[in-house]
């Protein structure tokens, strides 16, 4: 009883911070989804309207559209950042020239705010003005234009995560193989396996809890992205790059439609948690399970 | 099965030379133990054999053909590892099956060998359960499990006992040779446990420094050990060293110990004067009435038998007696040592006159 007690006597802070700014302010956005709100409105009060939002999101094409555009973006992104952050770090395991140097430049985006992520690239990538177009055109002959071209600005978009967070990956993935131990792999060379079975039978289920939790974290931040690409592209063009998040601001802030905005959120969360209970049963659960 | 023959092997890293020339010939079937202090590069000639570390220079054979070169999965051997290294994510019957998959072999003959190998390790029990669910001396048995499915030429043992408490290491010693002597395959098996190489070798490679020190049968060290290394490695307590010089006193040829205590003798032709180290293992010594005079340190019984620690100025020895017996400490007491048991090394070559 004694430990019992001050296990909660030591929790009670951030149990009650938790409280205020996690628990609370989820259990006001399911309430306002139920509601129709206009704060600015004339008349600003909240009208209840049962499950109204939440029937419009089912014929809502824009919604839909952005959580399509979402998951595509989401696939690529998650999957390139998990095979390279995995080459980068069988890289960084061993030892070459300029590793130290390296290793420091290549974690500089995971110290950037995703706000001057996006407004950088913008830079980059703005016709005339950019790098980027410049290069592309001046070697190639390939003129690309974000602000018209879909597929670019939709790629570019892919390509600016992969930059930003593949460090992240690398990171966790690093801290997984260092930690492995040496002789199950020396044994399984003597077992006779190549190093493609090694890979796929040693080293991908050892690492293979770190590779979940990372692809959990990569997972939850991709799909409320909204800074960068509100920076770079504003959605567009057209609704190309309307992510999710994207769109919650869009109905939230110019629409100024709060109950709408809170059922989009509500419903967000929903398809996260069951995306990430889906990739949990499917790649972790099996091994776990005892007779 | 194979002979093995490891050829004046050299093993250098970057400019350090930790393998001096390591010449051992094994033959078919025999079981071998690489034996030394820690240090003295008895693992890394295991792994140099199983091609986990690269040889320097030197040649190293399995059969007729010279591996060197030759990866570890195509030399044809298993090994067992100290920590086991089992597979922590796979059951006990996809590790033992592991080498056999790998091999490309078909599902009823892997589970035809996989059952036949848990059945002669006694883990048809615990086939479906994951490594952590068993304990040190089940693991010890899955991972010799998935040695013996392969078949192998050759197995090779890295200390296979360390991590396990002294009764089950017992046991599975007595395991290990039983298996030894039911399949007959050839056994390289590296250990710093020098009871363990005397109760299960048949021949014995003491290693020091990354040199070979003896090579021999393990009564055959015990008996006629090379020189003061051997002799102080090989037995158990360790044999007695006591330096001083070959004397006549009195017409009788004795050795007389630098605090002057005089012991006796073997027959030897080496001239009085002649600096030698006199050695004389515990359980050869008997307590007597005409022994040597010593006086007592201390006094350890076990029960089968007492160990006697006695000295004289700065020499001390130490003596084993099956029966019980009690001094009191400083008190006088005779050890009694038959010349023919006594082992005369030189005492700057430290090798056995």
């Amino acid at each position: 009883m004694q430990s019992n007690r001050l296990g909660w006597i030591l929790l009670a802070p951030t149990l009650v911070i938790l409280f205020f700014f996690g628990v609370l302010p989820f259990i006001y956005v399911v309430y306002v989804s139920f509601h129709q709100w206009n704060p600015f409105a004339a008349d600003p009060t909240m009208i209840f309207n049962g499950a109204d939002n939440f029937r419009k999101i089912v014929f809502d094409a824009e919604f839909l559209n952005s959580v399509s555009v979402t998951v595509i973006f989401v696939l690529f992104a998650v999957i390139s950042e998990l095979v390279v952050g995995y080459v980068l770090a069988q890289a960084f395991m061993k030892e070459f020239p300029g590793k130290a140097i390296f290793r420091t430049i290549h974690t500089l985006p995971l110290i950037m705010a995703p706000i001057i992520v996006g407004s950088v690239w913008k830079l980059m990538m703005t016709p005339s003005i950019g790098i980027i177009p410049h290069y592309l055109n001046a070697w190639f002959g390939i003129s690309i234009n974000i602000g018209t071209s879909p597929v670019a600005a939709f790629a570019t978009i892919i390509i600016m995560d992969i930059w930003h967070w593949t460090p992240l990956v690398t990171l966790t993935l690093i801290a997984a193989l260092v930690s492995l131990p040496p002789d199950p792999f020396e044994q399984a060379q003597i077992d006779g396996a190549n190093k493609r079975q090694i890979f796929f039978h040693i080293t991908v289920p050892m690492i293979a809890p770190a590779v979940v939790a990372t692809v959990f974290i990569r997972l939850m931040d991709a799909l409320r992205t909204v800074d960068e690409v509100w920076m770079l592209t504003g959605g567009g063009p057209g609704s190309a790059t309307r992510f999710v998040g994207v769109h919650i601001f869009k109905e939230v802030f110019p629409k100024t439609n709060y109950g709408y905005g809170s059922t989009i959120s509500v419903i967000v969360l929903y398809l996260t948690i069951v995306a990430c209970w889906l990739l949990y049963v499917t790649m972790l659960a099996p091994r776990n399970k005892k007779d | 099965m194979a002979q093995v023959k490891i050829d004046n092997v050299i093993k250098r890293y970057g400019s350090v030379q930790v393998m001096h020339g390591v010449n051992v010939d094994i033959d078919d079937g025999e079981f071998v133990v690489l034996v030394g202090p820690s240090g003295c590069g008895k693992s890394t000639l295991l792994r140099m054999l199983a091609g986990l570390e690269e040889i320097s220079d030197g040649a190293i054979s399995i059969g007729d053909r010279v591996v060197n070169d030759v990866p570890p999965k195509e030399r044809d051997i298993a090994m067992v590892f100290q920590s086991y290294a089992l597979y922590p994510h796979k059951t006990v019957y996809d590790n033992i099956g592991f080498p056999l998959k790998m091999a490309g072999r078909d599902k009823s003959e892997i589970d035809q060998k996989v059952r036949g190998a848990a059945d002669i390790l006694d883990l048809t029990k615990y086939l479906k359960r994951y490594p952590k669910e068993l304990s040190g001396g089940q693991r010890q048995r899955v991972a010799m499990g998935r040695a013996i499915v392969r078949d192998p030429q050759v197995f090779l043992f890295d200390e296979p006992l360390s991590n396990l408490d002294a009764k089950l290491r017992v046991t599975m010693r007595v395991e290990i040779k039983e298996l030894h002597q039911r399949l007959g395959t050839t056994i390289v098996y590296v250990t710093h446990d020098q009871i363990e190489a005397m109760t299960m070798a048949d021949k014995i490679v003491v290693m020091r420094d990354g040199r070979v020190e003896q090579i021999g049968a393990p009564l055959d060290l015990y008996d006629n050990p090379a020189n003061v290394f051997v002799a102080g490695f090989i037995g158990s307590p360790s044999m007695n060293f006591i330096h001083g010089q070959i004397v006549t006193d009195g017409g009788v040829r004795q050795f007389r110990s630098d605090s002057g205590l005089l012991l006796p003798l073997p027959q030897t032709a080496l001239p009085d004067g002649h600096k030698v180290t006199y050695g004389i293992r515990p359980e050869h010594i008997a307590i007597g009435n005409h022994g040597v005079p010593l006086r007592v340190v201390v006094v350890e019984p076990t029960g089968s038998e007492t160990q006697v620690f006695a000295k004289h100025g700065g020499d001390f020895v130490d003596a084993l007696v099956k029966d019980r017996f009690k001094a009191a400490p400083n008190s006088e007491v005779r050890f009694v040592i038959d010349p023919a048991n006594v082992h005369l090394f030189d005492r700057t070559t430290e090798q056995r006159l």
